[in-house]
């Protein structure tokens, strides 16, 4: 990496999030945010010179995230069976609707400290599940319980997670789940 | 049908069924609050994701789970945060550390770029291939040699090169021409007669028993001979290697131009590409043949003709057209993690033979791959290039038995990257082995444990879908393809030799 590469790299550190944001509202399919990012990333790079870094990166980073967004979106969903498809494209629609502008950076920022705050077995649960990859079916089985009761304890983790970063985003307060 | 938490986490996991994704979005039309909710759980699961550390301390990593390690975003923003601290503490901290035990180091000082009817007397070299100081006998044919340090210099068979360093050789016998740019100003060429020292030109050199001869065609050139004294030899004059000798005129039609060899390459070229496309149409006469893509489509097409005489055509996904191994020859780029061609194979074969034209630009991911089955069980194959180099043709195992990882020793080095290849593999349950070939070439034999039937079906060339939504390992090819075939019967060592000519 020579100088103006290492910048660039360093630009882009600083908005990764900013980037991943963007990527959520344009590409709403589970796991398409990490290659979007990763993606923008190295096509940014690629370009590096083409950029005027002394200014707000913002701009550009959203519009080659929409775009790239967009592009492997179309790629990943018309792989699917129809009535996935057009699921997909309700969904996106609704995304794109929303008002709110993408909090992702301020959120996961949040999120790392409601982490700590959560009671232990919903901590371990979130282990199992987004860090060591291991599906609902063999939690359930795991634990001896229902797939379906699996899902709806995943779903109240992520809603109480919710609940504490719009406490702490609105409040300004100590983050508690 | 389960409750809206449940399709909801379905569709994060990626699990939803066809009935489920059309109840789920029925659902979203009728309650419009839960849209809402489904996008707050989608981000929310986003960012529980990307906390996952890169590694949670005192948890073992099963070694099932390591093919499955993911190049993240953190991984290479990891690495660029790692690069740019690194160069912003001091590029001269950088510069005084020793180089790492694992780079890659190279020997070599040119690169054969092109050849005509190149006929060796010293170890076969095709072009791509990078040259080590060493010496070079070509018996006919015109070779296309670039220096490292810039010059250009053809060399016509009957001949003898020595190279000594990126801007020094030795021609002991036979005819070349040089072309130095600027940058390459000082290359030298010595003959048993004398040094031949460029100042930025373009000269020939005929080097015999009895003398040698330098035709200045541009530049300047200093002639250097023991107990003589230095001679400038310009433009437009030529000069024997003797003493006393006195300046003739250049005499350029006597060697070998670059014109000629685009001219002789572009013939070669096409005859070779006609040869090529009379075995290629001949190859569905065989019934054993299930896919067969010659890349030939029209370069707007986003699909692949299977032509075979049977069986589907391939859709491509990401990749792009480019130039294959001749002019007329077009081959699809593969270099996003993105691009694929999907297709659909046998899904069960009792034997099986692929092989493929591929050039490698270099191996990128852990696993690099070149036919990968969806998905990773129940006799599904995956013929890929591992990171350090080994071709690996793996077979999952069936309910019951351990996946069996099918090796060659390590073949792909940086020397043999950038240069087309004929790669073929071959599953024998007779003989109870797989068989790895390399240019026609036998690479390895490995003993099968299990010689049960395969079940490719659906696959991709030059990556990899494994049925998740979500973590899904990237394991593109980083490289350019512009043949591939199958067959569900075991093809012999003379019928793959055959196929790589």
């Amino acid at each position: 990496m020579n100088i103006a590469e290492t910048h660039a790299a360093q630009v882009f550190l600083a908005h990764h999030d900013f980037v991943k944001g963007v990527a959520l509202k344009y590409a709403p399919w589970p796991g398409l945010m990490e290659d979007i990012t990763q993606q923008v990333f190295l096509e940014f790079m690629a370009k590096e010179s083409k950029w005027d870094l002394s200014s707000d990166a913002r701009p550009l980073l959203a519009t080659m995230t929409r775009h790239i967004a967009m592009r492997l979106w179309r790629e990943r969903t018309r792989q699917q069976p129809d009535v996935v498809q057009k699921l997909a494209d309700h969904i996106r629609l609704l995304a794109e609707e929303r008002e709110t502008p993408p909090r992702y950076e301020d959120e996961v920022r949040v999120l790392r400290t409601c982490l700590q705050k959560l009671p232990q077995k919903s901590r371990e649960l979130v282990e199992l599940y987004y860090y060591d990859d291991v599906g609902t079916p063999q939690i359930a089985e795991q634990i001896q319980m229902k797939a379906d009761t699996v899902c709806r304890a995943l779903s109240r983790v992520r809603e109480k997670l919710r609940e504490c970063i719009e406490q702490n985003l609105n409040q300004g307060g100590h983050a508690h789940a | 049908m389960p409750d809206a938490d449940t399709l909801i986490q379905h569709y994060l996991e990626g699990t939803l069924t066809d009935s489920e994704a059309e109840e789920l979005h029925t659902l979203l039309q009728n309650e419009p609050q839960l849209g809402s909710k489904l996008l707050q759980h989608f981000e929310m699961d986003a960012m529980l994701r990307a906390t996952k550390p890169l590694a949670v301390p005192g948890k073992v990593i099963q070694p099932a789970l390591v093919p499955r390690r993911r190049f993240t975003f953190a991984t290479v923003t990891t690495v660029a945060a790692m690069a740019a601290c690194l160069a912003l503490a001091g590029t001269w901290l950088v510069l005084s550390l020793p180089r790492p035990a694992t780079e890659d180091t190279t020997a070599s000082v040119a690169v054969l770029t092109r050849g005509v009817n190149l006929e060796w007397e010293s170890a076969a070299i095709a072009p791509g291939t990078p040259l080590s100081p060493g010496l070079l006998k070509l018996k006919s044919g015109i070779a296309q040699i670039e220096f490292y340090q810039g010059a250009r210099v053809l060399i016509e068979g009957p001949a003898e090169l020595q190279l000594i360093s990126s801007g020094e050789a030795t021609c002991t016998r036979g005819k070349l021409s040089a072309n130095v740019p600027p940058q390459a100003k000082g290359f030298r060429i010595n003959t048993p007669k004398g040094t031949i020292v460029d100042l930025g030109t373009e000269f020939g050199l005929d080097v015999s028993d009895a003398s040698a001869e330098v035709h200045v065609f541009k530049g300047e050139v200093e002639l250097h001979q023991a107990a003589e004294s230095m001679k400038s030899l310009k433009e437009g004059q030529a000069m024997a290697f003797a003493a006393k000798a006195q300046p003739l005129a250049a005499n350029a039609s006597s060697f070998a131009s670059l014109n000629e060899i685009n001219a002789r390459t572009a013939l070669s070229d096409r005859s070779q590409f006609e040869r090529w496309q009379a075995q290629s149409a001949l190859l569905k006469n065989d019934p054993a043949l299930k896919l067969h893509f010659d890349f030939q489509d029209d370069e707007s097409a986003r699909s692949l003709s299977n032509r075979a005489a049977q069986g589907e055509d391939g859709s491509i996904v990401g990749a792009s057209w480019t130039t294959g191994r001749w002019q007329e020859k077009r081959a699809l780029d593969f270099r996003n993690v993105s691009d694929r061609v999907r297709l659909s194979a046998p899904t069960e074969a009792k034997a099986l033979t692929m092989a493929m034209w591929v050039r490698i630009n270099g191996l990128d991911r852990y696993f690099n791959s070149l036919f990968m089955s969806e998905g990773w069980n129940d006799r599904k194959i995956h013929w890929q290039i591992v990171r350090d180099g080994k071709i690996r043709f793996g077979i999952a195992g069936a309910a019951g038995h351990g996946h069996q990882d099918c090796d060659t020793e390590l073949f792909f080095t940086p020397e043999r990257f950038g240069r087309w290849m004929h790669l073929a593999v071959v599953f024998d349950p007779q003989a109870k082995e797989v068989r790895h070939y390399a240019n026609g070439t036998l690479l390895a034999k490995i003993r099968l444990k299990d010689p049960s039937p395969l079940k490719p079906g659906i696959a991709e060339l030059g990556n990899w879908n494994d049925r998740r939504t979500t973590n899904v390992a990237i394991r593109h090819l980083s490289g350019t393809m512009d043949e591939f075939a199958l067959w569900d019967r075991v093809l012999s060592e003379a019928e793959i030799e055959a196929m790589s000519r």
